[in-house]
């Protein structure tokens, strides 16, 4: 099976190596290089790598460990998207971009490819799932936010962790047909107080702009 | 009294507080109860008298966008849950 991997930092290492692991053929796609900051929770990277591309040394850790992987360092967009993403059963969003994640998340809904969204911020996050026929990310949040990041707003190191490790499950359950949780979103308030999520469903809207030009089967 | 979840990302604006409990009979008076207490966040959360784009408010299980929005009656035992869409990774 096939999954691209949109972002290499927190949430994109465990969710290749995961999906890397679990036989996953993988494109990982980020624009970044390894900095400083980012070593408390990219633990895919070691200080020797400062500077270089994310998305190739989280291919090569992928296939170090027998996983079959290409890093591109560039910028998911829609217009790469069918050339990038159009083989992939499942299509996991993990960048610090609300953009990228409203793109990643239309393109499959109109491409008919499930997917997961997953952010995290601070001491939690999130991870949504989504498959044809059922609600999409724009039918939960109507348009990008001016929503803090992690290079804004901190995240504890772990958090990234717990919440790709969620995402790269979900993405499994996925790509093998498990589509119960479609249409939902697994919430973390405070990784700290509460392990479990509260996974909440949400009704698709009847005037959603993403849900409107979906793929017809 | 109803409690209101205050989700991480807009923790500093609480001081760090993750439950708060406000007396109040809909969602919309809980919200103002709250920035009472903690002035700014219901500028956060609220557009003149829509909620956000890019925030969701759930009574229990239930989007108020289902129910009767911002008017959405709640009781005693109530949880207001907001769930802002977050960019980190």
């Amino acid at each position: 099976m096939k999954a691209t991997v949109v972002g290499a930092g927190g949430l994109g290492g465990p969710l290749a190596l995961a999906l890397g692991a679990a036989g996953f053929e993988l494109r990982i796609v980020d624009p970044d290089v390894v900095e400083d900051s980012n070593l408390h929770r990219q633990i895919q990277f070691a200080p020797a790598d400062l500077g270089q591309p994310k998305a190739p040394l989280l291919a090569a850790a992928v296939v170090r460990r027998g996983g079959v992987a290409k890093g591109y360092r560039m910028r998911w967009t829609a217009e790469d998207a069918d050339d990038l993403s159009g083989d992939s059963d499942v299509i996991v969003e993990g960048s610090d971009d609300p953009e990228t994640k409203f793109a990643v998340a239309d393109w499959a809904v109109a491409a008919g490819t499930p997917y997961v969204i997953g952010a995290a911020l601070r001491y939690g996050g999130n991870a949504m799932v989504g498959a044809p026929g059922a609600s999409c990310y724009r039918c939960l949040f109507e348009e990008p936010s001016p929503a803090a990041t992690c290079a804004a707003a901190g995240v504890l190191g772990p958090v990234v962790g717990a919440i790709g490790g969620v995402a790269a499950a979900l993405a499994i359950g996925l790509a093998r047909g498990d589509r119960r949780y479609a249409g939902s979103i697994f919430v973390f308030d405070d990784l700290r107080r509460h392990a479990a999520p509260r996974i909440v469903r949400y009704a698709r809207r009847a005037d959603c702009p993403a849900c409107a030009r979906r793929k017809v089967a | 009294m109803p409690t209101i979840r205050i989700p991480g990302a807009l923790r500093a604006l609480t001081a760090n507080t993750a439950d708060v409990e406000v007396d109040a009979a809909t969602v919309r008076a809980a919200l103002a109860a709250l920035d009472r207490r903690h002035p700014g966040i219901a500028a956060k959360l609220l557009d003149d008298d829509a909620v956000k784009p890019f925030i969701r408010i759930y009574v229990g299980p239930e989007d108020i966008g289902a129910l009767e929005g911002l008017d959405t009656p709640v009781g005693a035992r109530d949880e207001i849950s907001i769930i802002p869409a977050i960019a980190g990774g």
